[in-house]
Order: C-alpha cells, then sequence, then structure tokens
C-alpha cells in the first residue's frame, strides 16, 4: 500500500529524511516512532502529497506521489497533528465541506457524515461551531474528516496527542477498530503508544531508520539482556550457588530485604521452572518468580541515545 | 469545478461569520456615504450625476479591496489548513480561484449596496441610467483585477495585515500615479502609463465608453494575478 524508496528531503541544507526506505502492506498498521524532530512529519508529508521530496521514490495505494498526486490524495485520509480547522464553521458544515472537495455526492455525502459521526462520536456536537469544542472533539472531527471518503490508507500524525488519558485510550480503540478496514500509518514519539495500537512499528531517528519490525520481533531483539526476578528465602550463598547451576544463567545478583532474598538471574532463555525446582530440591520458599519483560522503552530509549551519540562522534 | 465552488461556499460562510466582512462593507458604505455628501451630489441645480462618486471611488476600493482578501489564503497558512486543503484532490489553481470568486461575490454584493444612490438620484431628477450601468460595469471589472491582486498578495504571505499592505499599497499606486504622471512625462513612458492608466480607463467607463481594450486591460490583468497566486502557492510546499 505505501512504498518508500531512498527518500530524501532537504530543508535548505539541513536534511531532515535521509534515503530512508520501507513498505506498508495492505491491511497492515504501522507504527511510526521517533523523537521529536526525527522527520516522521517531513516523511509523512511527503507521502500525503504535501511537501515534494528531493530525492527518491514513494507511491500510495500504487499511485506515485509525484507524478500522481491527485490520485494518491484521492485514497489517503490524513490526520495533520497539529488538526487544523476552521474554527468559524460547525462541525457539519466542515464535514459537508470536506466531502464535497472529496468529490462525494449529495446523497453519498450524507450518508458518510452519519457514518464518521457515529464512527467518532460526534453526534453531540454536530451542530456547533468548532471553535467551541474542545480539544478531543477536535481530534475526532479531524479524524472524521479523514475518514469521510473511506480512504484506503490513513495516516496520522500524533492523533492522541494532547488527549487526556481517558480520550487517548478511546482513540487507541478506534485506531485498532480502523485497521479493520484501513491500511493504517500513524506516527508518535510515545513508544507505548504505538505498541498499544501497531502490529509493526517503523523506528526514525535524525532522517534514518534505525529499526523495523513486529513488536515481538523488536523484543526478540532486547530479549538478550532480560532478567529473570525472584524472591526466595533461603541461605544467601546457598540460593547463589544452586541457581549458578542452572544452565542458561550467565549471572546472579542478590541483595537481602526483610527476611527474603531479592535475585536478578541474568539469563538468555526461560528459567523459570528451573528456578522453582531447584527451590523444591533445596527447601526454599518462592514468592515470586517472573520473567522482566524485555521493554521495548528501553530499547527506544537505547537507540536513539546510540544514534545520538554516533553523530555527536 | 466543483471543488472550486465549494472553496468559493466555504470561504463566503467564513466572510460572512468573520466581524472582518462586516467591517468592511460598512466601512466602504459608510467613506462612499460621506463622499456624496461632502460633493454635495443632492444639492438643488446641481447636475443629477454622480460623477463625484465614482471619481473618488477607486481609491476608496485600493484599501478596501484588499481588506476583503487579505485573509483569503494567508488565514490557510496560518491556521494550517492549507495542509488538509493541499492534501486533498484540489489543485492550487481551484483554491486560487475558488478564493478569487468568493472574493468577487462579496465585493458584488458591497457594491450592490451603493445602487441606492442612483437610485435616490433618480428621485430627485433624471438620473442617467446609461452611463449609471456603465459605471457598475466599471466597477464590476476593476473589482475583479483589484480582487485578483489582493489574493495574490493574500498568497505571499501568513500575516493578515501583511497581505493587506502588500496589496493596498501598490494598487494605491497603480491608481494614482499613472493618471497624475501622464501630463508630466513623454514619450515611451507617456505610452506605458497610458496603458496602465487604471483610473483613466475607469474613468472612460463613467462617461458611458466600455472600450474592448479596457475589458481586456481588466480581466487580462485579473488572468495574471491569479496565475502567479497559483504559482506562489506552488512554490510554497517547496520552501
Amino acid at each position: 500500500m505505501i512504498e518508500v524508496r531512498n527518500l530524501s528531503k532537504y530543508y535548505g541544507s539541513r536534511c531532515a529524511v535521509d534515503k530512508i526506505s520501507f513498505s506498508v502492506a495492505e491491511g497492515e498498521i504501522v507504527g511510526f516512532l521517533g523523537p521529536n524532530g526525527a522527520g516522521k512529519t517531513t516523511t509523512i508529508r511527503v507521502l500525503t502529497c504535501f511537501h515534494p521530496a528531493d530525492d527518491g521514490q514513494a507511491s500510495v495505494a500504487g499511485h506515485d506521489v509525484f507524478q500522481k498526486s491527485m490520485d494518491v490524495r484521492k485514497h489517503v485520509g490524513y490526520l495533520p497533528e497539529s488538526v487544523p480547522l476552521y474554527p468559524e464553521m460547525r462541525v457539519r458544515e466542515y464535514l459537508q465541506f470536506r466531502g464535497k472537495i472529496r468529490g462525494l455526492g449529495r446523497a453519498e455525502r450524507d450518508a458518510a457524515i452519519g457514518r464518521v459521526t457515529q464512527r467518532c462520536w460526534l453526534s453531540e456536537v454536530i451542530d456547533r461551531p468548532i471553535g467551541q469544542l474542545s480539544k478531543g472533539y477536535r481530534q475526532r472531527v479531524g479524524l472524521a474528516d479523514a475518514l469521510i471518503h473511506n480512504p484506503k490508507v490513513l495516516i496520522l500524525d500524533e492523533p492522541t496527542v494532547g488527549l487526556d488519558p481517558g480520550q487517548v485510550r478511546e482513540t487507541r480503540s478506534l485506531i485498532r477498530e480502523l485497521a479493520q478496514d484501513h491500511t493504517v500509518m500513524l506516527s508518535s514519539h510515545i513508544l507505548p503508544e504505538v505498541e498499544a495500537t501497531c502490529k509493526r512499528i517503523i523506528i526514525i531517528n535524525r532522517g534514518r531508520i534505525v529499526a523495523s519490525g513486529t513488536t515481538a520481533e523488536l523484543r526478540e531483539r532486547v530479549a538478550g539482556d532480560h532478567n529473570t526476578l525472584a524472591e526466595i528465602r533461603g541461605p544467601k550463598d546457598g540460593v547463589e550457588a544452586g541457581l549458578r547451576a542452572i544452565t542458561g544463567v550467565t549471572d546472579v545478583r542478590s541483595e537481602q530485604r526483610d527476611g527474603w532474598l531479592r535475585v536478578s538471574i541474568a539469563t538468555r532463555n526461560d528459567v523459570r521452572e528451573a528456578v522453582f525446582q531447584a527451590a523444591m530440591k533445596n527447601g526454599w520458599s518462592i514468592r515470586e518468580l517472573r520473567r522482566e519483560g524485555a521493554s521495548l522503552e528501553d530499547f527506544f530509549v537505547k537507540i536513539v541515545a546510540s544514534a545520538a551519540a554516533q553523530a555527536t562522534e | 469545478m466543483r471543488n472550486t465552488i465549494a472553496i468559493m461556499q466555504r470561504e463566503l460562510l467564513s466572510l460572512f461569520c468573520s466581524p472582518i466582512g462586516y467591517i468592511v462593507i460598512s466601512g466602504f458604505l459608510l467613506i462612499t456615504g460621506v463622499i456624496v455628501l461632502m460633493t454635495k451630489s443632492f444639492s438643488p441645480g446641481q447636475p443629477a450625476t454622480l460623477a463625484a462618486f465614482f471619481y473618488l471611488t477607486p481609491f476608496v476600493l485600493t484599501i478596501i479591496v484588499p481588506a476583503i482578501t487579505m485573509r483569503a489564503i494567508s488565514d490557510e497558512y496560518r491556521s494550517g489548513t492549507i495542509e488538509t486543503l493541499m492534501t486533498a484532490p484540489v489543485s492550487d489553481a481551484q483554491l486560487v480561484v475558488g478564493k478569487f470568486l468568493a472574493s468577487l461575490v462579496f465585493y458584488v454584493i458591497m457594491i450592490a449596496a451603493t445602487l441606492i444612490y442612483p437610485i435616490l438620484i433618480s428621485m430627485f431628477g433624471r438620473a442617467d441610467w446609461g452611463a449609471a450601468a456603465s459605471s457598475y460595469v466599471g466597477l464590476l471589472l476593476m473589482g475583479a483585477t483589484f480582487i485578483a491582486f489582493g489574493v495574490m498578495a493574500s498568497s505571499l504571505t501568513r500575516n493578515q495585515v501583511v497581505a493587506w499592505i502588500a496589496g493596498a499599497v501598490p494598487l494605491l499606486l497603480l491608481a494614482w500615479l499613472a493618471y497624475y504622471m501622464i501630463p508630466q512625462v513623454s514619450g515611451a513612458l507617456r505610452t506605458v502609463f497610458q496603458e496602465v492608466n487604471v483610473m483613466g480607463r475607469f474613468e472612460a467607463m463613467t462617461k458611458g465608453a466600455i472600450s474592448l481594450s479596457s475589458a481586456v486591460f481588466f480581466v487580462g490583468g485579473a488572468v495574471l494575478f491569479l496565475f502567479i497566486a497559483t504559482k506562489i502557492v506552488e512554490s510554497k510546499r517547496w520552501r
């Protein structure tokens, strides 16, 4: 659905996007993750035909964004980061206008407005001026606008920024729902956001793609460093020695805390059962045993930090 | 075409929703009203003509028309709505022409309100309806050029005040300069000034003479300015 090959974009002499390539298949929901200023919005603006790129190719829904800009625009629903709207218009007037320039006839338009107001929970405010709406409602109006022509591809730039936690949750579930009928690409600088909604993540930093894959694949890449945590009651030396004997364990550290030994076991594989067996055999008690979830957050921070370090070298 | 009309309708809605539209209309009517009053067009014994009104109106319009058009495109830049427009299947030309038509409709409504003067004149004497009609055709043609110029000025900047000044100052010069410079110069320069003499061309129309060259001058000017505006909007994508 979205194909990007060696895309570059400069603002003056500053390189905003540096030869990036990626693709998004039909029906996928992909998160575009990166810190502020990484080039997310620039890439999105190229894909939505707002800015032309300086080099490389990009196509959306089978049409080249440079040569067949109008065809691309017909198939893309786009929610810009700032959610620009006309404050003096009423929601219905705005959606009517957007439907018209999307080429929908009167009957189609009315049906589409009914559909998107229901989908984006706008029926309460449909006749209110947009200028009076809260940030959350404005976001929904923007989303309704992006959906009005039932586009094949939905591109959302920071769709939950500035919303309260309840609205964030609502918007996320709406996006997940939308992913059933549309190919979705959303950008964010918040990892849990992307993790919660997307099947696949593309991490971008300083105009380059630094990692991409499904959430599981990315987890796999960080799995090497992960820990198993246990709280065991038993002799410190005995416990440490007993745990070190388990295959796959590379390091064991423990500290005493209110009568229990808090043990951190560095391992490559899942050793929870082996730990339990060892405890049974030696007569230790266990009150906690868990695999510390490989944190994508740490991974993200690390990637961004290492890229930043490389850049300053 | 449908896109152009949709943009025009939306723009008109905004013009009539914002106070600026009413301020402009009332400002224009106030100034022209004062002109009609001060030039003693209604004094007894005077000929039943609005010559003074039509003589001064172009100067008023050089200030008023850019005030109508100043927000046309610059407000789209400022509010960021240009992004949603330019990523919808709307061409740059459709955007510019839609904005132009909306301002033109607004202008026609504003000008139509001044029809009260010839109507009043005709109550007191025998009005020259032919001259009045050709004057209004002149106002329409000249207004179209001014509006196109104002839309072009508006496409340059995201700041409405800058758009207003960038529209009004050159128009004011255009209206005044050539008109008063013609007797001062000679040779090729005089020919140039005679050709671009907006006031002179309009003045001829107030006397009932609508020449093809003037019609082409005003319409051509409007087309040229709209074309430039389209190119400016296009170039903004590349910054």
